[in-house]
C-alpha cells in the first residue's frame, strides 16, 4: 500500500504508530477516520490540542509535577498543608492520590524509581531535588508513596536513607487487603504486610 | 485429585485438541514426531506453568496460528480436574501480540474462570514427568539440575515459589548494577548496592532455608525407596544439598553442614551470605554478577559415599533417577493425601527388565498415569489389556479400543 497514498497519509500512520499500544492497523484505521472528517472539527482540535501540550505545560519547580502554571496549583495553594509532602513516581500518581481526597499535603513527583536493569540510578530520578527541598523548607512529614513493586520499594529504602539525618518525620504508604478483598484468597505476603501496618483501635 | 478432560487450542502441533481423560494408566502411542511428547508437555505446563524443555515460552504457541501480520495469536490449554472440593477447571492463555514493530508475549492463568495469578495456578494439578533426559540429571550441569529442583520444589511449596521469583528479580538489578560499577566506578552506587544486597540476603537466607528442608525430606523419601525396592538393601543412596552460601575457598560438605544447624534461622543464614559477598565484592564487579547465592546452589547423588557422577555405573545411575522420581510421587503424596498424576515419556525404551517391571509395578498403583510410547510390543500383555490406549496422528488422538 506504501508508495499509493501521499506523503502527509503515510507520515500519520507512521507517527501514530509510534505511540504504545498501536499497531500498524490501527494507526492506519485512525488516520482514515479522521481524513475522512464524519466529525466536524475533530482533525482540528486535536492538532490544537497537542500543540497545547506542548506549549502550554511545564514542569513545576517546586514539586516537578506537569502543570499549565508555576508554581502549580497544589504548590500555590495555601489551603494546602505546605508541611508535608508526598513523594510519588508519577504524575498518574498524583491524580490517584488527590481522587481518594485523603491528602492535603504537597507532592514531590521523582519521574520514576530507582532500577539498575532499566538504568536508572539517582541522578536520573528527583531526588536530589527532593532531598534540597526538605533541608531548605519547613517540613513535618515525608510520605513515601512509591509502588509497592521491588523497584518502589528500593527507592524507598533508600529515600529513607537520604533522609535519616533530616529532622523529617518520614513514613511509608501502608499495604494491607484490597477493599472487597476475602483474607482466605488473600497471599502470605499482602497478608503480612497488613499485619504489619495494623493499627491501634483502641 | 484427577484430570477428566483437556482441550487444546494452538498447543504445539495441536491446532485444537478435545480430550476426555481416563483414570486408572493411559498409554499414548503414535509413531514419531505425531505429538504424544507435545500432550504430556501439556498436562505437565498447566501443572507447573513451566515446560520441562524450554524457558521460551512462546515457542508453545502453534507455528500455523493465525493468519501472516495477525496482531494477536492466543494459545490456549484448558484442564478439568475432579477434587475432593469439586471439579476445578484450570486455563493458561499464551498471548503473542503485535504492537507496533515489536512482538510481546504474556501469559494469563484462569481458576473456574477468574484470573488469577500465575503463582495461583500451582497446587491444582500436581504432576510427576519422566523423560529420559532425567537420566542426564546425574551426569548434566548444575543449571538443570536446579532447574529441575525449583519446579519440583513449587509444585510442593508455593512461599517458595514466590520467594524464589522475587529473589531473581533481585538478583537481575544486583548484577545490572554491577556491571554499571565496572564501567563508572563504585562512587554513586554504592548505596543502592547495599541496599540491594541486603534485600538479595534477606530473600536468599528464606531460600536456603526451605531448599534445606524440602531437599531434606525428598531425600528420605529417595533413599528409603532406593533401598527397600529397588536395590533390596544392597546399596545406599544420599541426595544431598550443595548450598553456595560462601566463597569456594569453602568445602561444599562444611556449607551444608553449617546450613542444616542453621536452619531455622534465615536470618543468621542472610548474615553468613552478606559477609561472603562482601568478601567477593571486587571479583563480582569484575565479572558483572554475584558469586554466591542460591542461584548458583546444585545437589549430588552419592552411592555408598561415593560420587554416583563421579563413580557410578550407568545402571546405578538409571536407578538413582528412578528412585528419585518415586520420591516425588511419595513426597507429593505425603503432603497433600493425593497421588498426583504420573506422566512418563518414552522411559521404557530406556529401562532393562527390572527396573522397568519396578517402573510398571509403580505405575498400576498410581490412581491415574499417562505412558507414551512409540511401540506398544514392549509391554507385557496383562499390562495392555488394563490401559486405555490412545492413538496420535499429526495432532490429532483417537481412543484404541
Ligand atoms: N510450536 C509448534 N507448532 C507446531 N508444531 C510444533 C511446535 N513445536 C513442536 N512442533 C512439532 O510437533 C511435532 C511432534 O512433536 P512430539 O515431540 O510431540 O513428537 P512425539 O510424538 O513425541 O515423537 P517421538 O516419538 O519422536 O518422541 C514435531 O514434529 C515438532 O516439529
Ligand atoms: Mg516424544
Ligand atoms: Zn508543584
Amino acid at each position: 500500500m506504501s508508495n499509493v497514498l501521499p506523503k502527509p497519509v503515510l507520515r500519520l500512520i507512521n507517527e501514530f504508530g509510534r505511540l504504545p499500544g498501536i499497531g500498524p492497523k490501527t494507526a492506519s484505521r485512525l488516520t482514515f477516520y479522521l481524513l475522512r472528517g464524519n466529525d466536524a472539527g475533530l482533525a482540528a482540535d486535536l492538532s490544537a490540542a497537542l500543540a497545547e501540550l506542548s506549549e502550554n505545560t511545564q514542569y513545576c519547580t517546586a514539586c516537578h509535577n506537569i502543570t499549565e502554571q508555576n508554581p502549580c496549583e497544589v504548590c500555590s495553594d495555601t489551603e494546602r498543608d505546605q508541611q508535608v509532602i508526598c513523594v510519588v513516581e508519577e504524575p498518574l500518581d498524583v491524580v490517584a492520590i488527590e481522587r481518594s481526597r485523603m491528602f492535603g499535603g504537597v507532592y514531590h513527583v521523582l519521574h520514576g524509581a530507582l532500577s539498575p536493569v532499566e538504568g536508572i540510578g539517582p541522578d536520573d530520578l528527583k531526588i536530589g531535588e527532593l532531598i534540597g527541598r526538605v533541608q531548605q523548607g519547613d517540613f513535618r512529614e515525608v510520605i513515601l508513596a512509591t509502588n509497592a513493586t521491588l523497584e518502589g520499594d528500593t527507592t524507598a529504602s533508600y529515600l529513607q536513607m537520604r533522609l535519616a539525618d533530616t529532622a523529617v518525620r518520614v513514613t511509608r504508604l501502608a499495604r494491607g487487603l484490597p477493599v472487597g478483598g476475602d483474607i482466605e484468597y488473600t497471599d502470605e505476603v499482602t497478608l503480612g504486610r497488613a499485619l504489619e501496618g495494623r493499627r491501634e483501635l483502641k | 485429585m484427577r484430570l477428566t478432560h483437556l482441550s487444546l487450542t494452538n498447543f504445539r502441533n495441536f491446532g485444537r485438541l478435545d480430550l476426555p481423560v481416563g483414570a486408572g494408566v493411559t498409554l499414548v502411542h503414535g509413531a514419531n514426531a505425531q505429538g504424544k511428547t507435545n500432550l504430556l508437555e501439556a498436562i505437565y505446563y498447566l501443572a507447573t506453568t513451566r515446560s520441562p524443555y524450554t524457558n521460551q515460552d512462546d515457542q508453545l504457541i502453534n507455528w500455523d496460528a493465525g493468519y501472516e501480520g495477525a496482531q494477536v495469536v492466543v494459545g490456549r490449554l484448558v484442564a478439568h480436574v475432579d477434587t475432593a472440593d469439586g471439579t476445578r477447571h484450570l486455563e493458561l492463555r499464551l498471548i503473542r501480540e503485535l504492537k507496533g514493530h515489536k512482538t510481546t508475549f504474556r501469559r494469563e492463568a484462569l481458576v473456574d474462570r477468574r484470573k488469577v495469578r500465575l503463582l495461583d495456578l500451582l497446587g491444582n494439578l500436581r504432576v510427576v514427568l519422566f523423560v529420559p533426559t532425567d537420566l542426564d540429571l546425574v551426569t548434566g550441569s548444575p543449571a538443570s539440575r536446579r532447574r529441575y529442583l525449583d519446579i519440583t520444589l513449587c509444585q510442593r511449596n508455593r512461599h517458595y515459589c514466590r520467594t524464589l521469583s522475587q529473589y531473581n528479580k533481585i538478583l537481575e538489578q544486583r548484577n545490572a548494577l554491577l556491571r554499571q560499577m565496572a564501567e563508572q566506578g563504585t562512587r554513586n552506587n554504592q548505596d543502592v548496592l547495599d541496599l540491594y544486597t541486603q534485600r538479595l540476603v534477606e530473600a536468599a537466607g528464606q531460600i536456603f532455608a526451605i531448599r534445606a528442608r524440602l531437599i531434606d525430606t525428598l531425600a528420605r523419601d529417595v533413599q528409603r525407596i532406593h533401598y527397600e525396592q529397588l536395590t533390596a538393601g544392597n546399596e545406599s543412596l544420599r541426595l544431598l544439598y550443595r548450598p553456595r552460601l560462601a566463597g569456594s575457598d569453602v568445602d561444599e560438605t562444611e556449607s551444608a553442614d553449617w546450613l542444616y544447624n542453621h536452619v531455622d534461622n534465615p536470618t543468621i543464614i542472610a548474615e553468613r551470605m552478606q559477609t561472603a559477598l562482601a568478601d567477593t565484592l571486587s571479583y563480582d564487579i569484575r565479572r558483572g554478577a554475584t558469586s554466591i547465592g542460591p542461584h548458583r546452589d546444585d545437589w549430588v547423588f552419592q552411592v555408598n559415599g561415593r560420587s554416583l557422577r563421579h563413580y557410578g555405573s550407568r545402571g546405578q545411575q538409571r536407578s538413582a533417577v528412578l528412585a528419585l522420581k518415586l520420591g516425588e510421587i511419595a513426597g507429593i503424596k505425603a503432603d497433600t493425601g493425593a497421588s498426583p498424576i504420573l506422566l512418563l515419556d518414552d522411559v521404557m525404551a530406556e529401562l532393562d527388565g527390572t527396573r522397568r517391571q519396578h517402573l510398571i509395578t509403580a505405575l498400576q498403583q498410581m490412581p491415574q498415569a499417562m505412558i507414551t510410547s512409540a511401540e506398544t510390543t514392549i509391554f507385557p500383555p496383562d499390562f495392555l489389556a488394563q490401559t486405555e490406549q490412545l492413538a496420535v496422528d499429526g495432532g490429532r488422538v483417537h481412543s484404541v479400543i
